[in-house]
């Protein structure tokens, strides 16, 4: 045990090396250059210098990134170049919300693919089992963009109807909380769930043509006992791979178009405007997390696969 | 196979009946209210989010509307006067000005105060004095700040620049900014600057207490202290909310001094504050929602009060284009006010670049002279206004908008007529060919709208010979790298547009001062020596006719020596709710006016 936690600590160690000097030095080399956005109209050569200077870039790489390195270490992540708010604390704000925003519809996605996977692979090649596979190739074809002004026409602005605030956050109580994560919580769903219907379906139907179902089968199982007692363990594997990975989402990337259209104050937003403008403390923070992130979903789902497949154990 | 049949049919109940959970689940809920119905809002959209609260960056209109909302300003707009004109605001009258036009002696109104902050030492707003004023203006020259509003002052007030140079101390004075007691400052100039009382109504001019600065330190961006009619509650990408300041000082509105026109806002129901003091709503909401289908939504939703009508919804809402006016169907619910942008987009070229710049051989300048004529004869200004703005666009010559009082209405319109044929005939006098013709490279920020502006152009300089490979495009990620490639003067046109920080054509017209040439603010490096010295007479000068002239024989120089493709305003499309009492301004001024905003209820 002890071999492989320290196995893990040094791949982790190794990755986020890696994923911090590649991110650092795309930034430094390939990233948007500050410095004439933070400049007044009519600079001088000398105040485009301070200005160049205070951002860091006339340093060498190295020192910058070895600054960086330790300012990481200690947490230290700065201030946003653009706003001025400590990064920290706006990572803190905003990927919280982003959760709160990202949660439910990526809860109800899963668990509504998953649900229509084991339809669609119990009807096999028949009318249930086609409509929904029809229903996942319209969703993945259809754009998040055209879904999200199609739900605030239909369901917030059209006639008298408005169920929903067309955009806006609120979290003052539950109900308030509903109402705003409703539609892009319905946005989520219509345009993931295809996706995950696709590789759920595949994953259910090659267990379902296993040996053991048909055993079970003769036995006199149900449809039910089969799905969710025999066949449904042993696609745990990829489908935690496929639950767990995307987790990290959820807290560093959030969802751009929905943040934006919908007025949700995340880290989706944070990260494309960081993208766009060059403001290297917010997206080195981001790149940073994300892979830290990265580092304990791949413990957690090395964890989870010992959990369910007893023999991952005895090979470890 | 009965049973497998019954099984199966189970099943499927199950799931639907699960799924039909799910969707109730989603859809449930009860209307409640977003905020206590007895305040009074107003929602204001705007199509991009400020991120910046310190007046020292309140470089763009997004972060002017909220910044000269929650800081005061010595000088503000009056509220319906078009032309603009100045009136006090912290100021308690307009500045006395010397004989010789170098010292500005201007007095504050006492008992206004900051709103309560725990940068103060008990936690409470302390009284404005002048030395607020005087440390506002130093900090923008101390490099620390960063400030982008510097340029305003920049080599006018004795001592403010050698204060910089020499490690911006604030313990030391500064010789130009003279507090003469607690409530009056004197400012000397270095030469005279009849633009400085615009530019102390200028955000960037907002008037902050040091303990707020220093107890903030960088996030001082995010934490106003000011003295303005609003304070900030919250604020973040999506929106910013701020409430009345109950210690904002009693300033009952004067409608006739604020420029109230029967004819031209009797219609808006704005007698209604006369004789009120402002703020009239308990909270102002900013919506930054640069979706414009969202944006759009959400005001025919009545989420946000106000709006710019987006392009896409222009054929929706306008029944006409000239002169504009509103849908019949719109009309119950909202007003709409077309205003022209005192703004200049222009094409300048870069005199510096290979090709098409000022060239020290006489001959070859002349060439070079007549390739610039031929690309502004060849240019479409017309078709430009038809396919990027709806037609609304005011298109004019030179570059002194019709905003301005300095416009020129008799000034020929020969230079925005496109003649193909004059641009080709030009071309061939001077010996240009498709062969010899320079590589014309046109720079954009990378963004769909930028691409189609520069297919046009392209296809504007194939009409007249230009060969396709040699109009190229080349995008940038952002403004700032577009902009850094001006600054070091990469390419040989510059498409930009150009706000006017305050309502005279030096704001413009300074773009092509030699001395001003990259990476100051002419980046078309343009150069003539008598427009340098009609530049520099002009700006010392106090309005009048003989300024006026001066500016337009300017603007005729630009124009002879074909130095930008020039010009078109954009209008905009103001609508809001009825609700609102308003007369929406989205100038320079930059949201000075929603302290004058009411709102009734249904």
């Amino acid at each position: 045990m002890r071999d492989y936690l320290l196995k893990q600590s040094l791949n982790a160690v190794a990755l986020m090396i890696g994923v911090t000097l590649l991110s650092f030095s795309l930034l430094v080399y390939f990233g948007p250059d500050q410095t004439y956005s933070l400049l007044g109209k009519n600079p001088t050569p000398e105040q485009i210098a301070s200005v160049h200077q205070q951002l860091g870039y006339d340093q060498n790489f190295a020192e910058r990134y070895l600054d960086f390195l330790k300012r990481m270490l200690v947490l230290d992540l700065g201030y946003a170049q653009s706003s001025g708010e400590a990064v920290s604390s706006l990572l803190a704000r905003t990927s919280m919300i982003s959760l709160a925003l990202l949660l439910p519809g990526f809860v109800l996605g899963h668990a509504l693919a998953l649900l229509l996977s084991m339809l669609s692979a119990q009807y096999q090649g028949r009318w249930p089992d086609r409509l929904i596979s029809m229903a996942s190739m319209v969703s993945m074809s259809t754009s998040t963009v055209v879904v999200i002004i199609a739900l605030q026409w239909w369901l917030s602005s059209s006639g008298d109807s408005g169920w929903f605030p067309v955009r806006g956050w609120s979290t003052d109580s539950v109900i308030d909380y509903l109402r705003h994560i409703a539609m892009p919580t319905l946005a989520l769903v219509l345009v993931s769930v295809g996706y995950h219907i696709r590789i759920y379906r595949a994953v259910i139907c090659e267990e379902m043509g296993q040996d053991y179902v048909r055993t079970a089968r003769a036995f006199g199982a149900g449809p039910v006992v089969v799905l969710f007692r025999h066949v449904l363990p042993n696609c745990l594997l990829p489908i935690i791979t496929r639950v767990v990975f995307s987790v990290p989402l959820l807290l560093v990337s959030g969802s751009l178009l929905l943040e934006s259209y919908f007025g949700i104050p995340g880290i989706g937003k944070v990260s494309f405007d960081a993208i766009t403008n060059g403001d290297q403390p917010v997206l080195l923070a981001i790149v940073t997390f994300s892979g830290v992130a990265l580092v304990l979903v791949q413990n957690l789902a090395d964890a989870l696969y010992r959990w369910v497949d007893p023999r991952l154990r005895v090979q470890t | 196979m009965l049973e497998k049949t019954n099984r199966d049919g189970q099943l499927l109940r199950r799931v639907l009946l699960a799924t039909l959970g799910m969707t109730v689940l989603l859809g449930c809920e009860d209307r409640a209210p977003e905020q206590t119905p007895q305040l009074k809002v107003y929602r204001h959209a705007m199509d991009q989010a400020t991120v910046d609260l310190d007046p020292a960056a309140a470089a763009t209109i997004y972060s002017t509307f909220v910044v000269n909302n929650v800081y005061d300003t010595l000088f503000m707009y009056k509220y319906l006067a078009r032309p603009y004109a100045l009136k006090p605001n912290l100021a308690a009258t307009l500045p006395e000005v010397s004989a010789d036009g170098l010292s500005y002696t201007i007095r504050l109104r006492r008992g206004v105060k900051f709103i309560d902050s725990p940068a103060f030492d008990n936690g409470q707003g302390r009284e404005v004095t002048a030395a607020d004023v005087v440390y506002s203006m130093m900090r923008h020259f101390d490099p620390a700040t960063r400030s982008q509003g510097a340029w305003l002052w920049q080599g006018r007030i004795q001592g403010l620049d050698q204060w910089a140079a020499a490690g911006a101390d604030y313990s030391k004075s500064v010789s130009g900014l003279e507090l003469v007691d607690s409530h009056q400052l004197r400012i000397h100039l270095t030469r005279p600057y009849p633009q400085l009382p615009y530019t102390l109504a200028n955000a960037f001019s907002a008037v902050v207490p040091k303990e707020a600065v220093d107890h903030f330190g960088r996030e001082f961006s995010r934490n106003p202290v000011g003295s303005g009619p609003f304070e900030l509650v919250s604020f973040d990408t999506s929106k910013a909310v701020l409430r009345a300041n109950e210690g904002f000082r009693s300033v009952p509105v004067d409608l006739a001094e604020e420029g109230f026109d029967p004819a031209v806002h009797g219609e808006l129901g704005i007698e209604a504050i006369a004789g009120r003091s402002p703020p009239f709503v308990d909270e102002l909401e900013f919506h930054f929602v640069p979706e414009s289908s969202a944006r759009w939504a959400a005001f025919r939703r009545g989420e946000v009060d106000f709006t710019l009508a987006p392009n896409e919804v222009l054929d929706l809402t306008l029944a006409q284009t000239s002169p504009p006016q509103m849908a019949e169907e719109l009309q119950t619910d909202y007003r709409m006010r077309v205003a022209t942008e005192p703004a200049v987009l222009f094409n300048i070229f870069n005199m510096d670049s290979e090709g098409f710049g000022q060239h020290t051989d006489p001959l070859q300048n002349e060439r070079q002279h007549a390739l610039r004529c031929a690309i502004i004869a060849g240019f479409d200004w017309q078709q430009h206004n038809e396919r990027f703005y709806f037609d609304l666009g005011e298109i004019f010559p030179g570059v002194i908008p019709p905003d301005v009082a300095e416009f020129d209405p008799n000034l020929s319109t020969d230079s925005v007529i496109r003649d193909v044929d004059y641009a080709k005939r030009l071309l061939a006098e001077h010996g240009w060919t498709a062969e010899n013709l320079p590589l014309l490279t046109f720079g954009v920020p990378g963004s769909i709208t930028q691409r189609n502006i520069f297919e046009q152009f392209r296809s504007f300089m194939l009409d007249i010979g230009y060969p396709r490979d040699k109009v190229v495009l080349q995008q940038f990620a952002t403004f700032g790298d577009l902009n850094r490639a001006w600054k070091r003067s990469e390419l040989p046109i510059i498409n930009k547009g150009w706000g006017l920080d305050y309502p005279d054509a030096e704001n413009i017209l300074q773009l092509f001062y030699g001395p001003n040439r990259t990476p100051g603010s002419n980046d078309g490096n343009y150069q003539n020596d008598q427009y340098d010295l009609w530049y520099e007479k002009a700006s010392v000068m106090q309005p009048g006719p003989e300024r006026t002239e001066l500016y337009r024989s300017m603007n005729r120089l630009l124009i002879d020596d074909c130095a930008a493709i020039t010009g078109l305003s954009r209008t905009q499309v103001l609508m809001w709710n009825r609700r609102a009492i308003a007369y929406p301004d989205r100038a320079m001024v930059g949201g000075f006016y929603l302290r004058f905003v009411d709102v009734v209820e249904d």
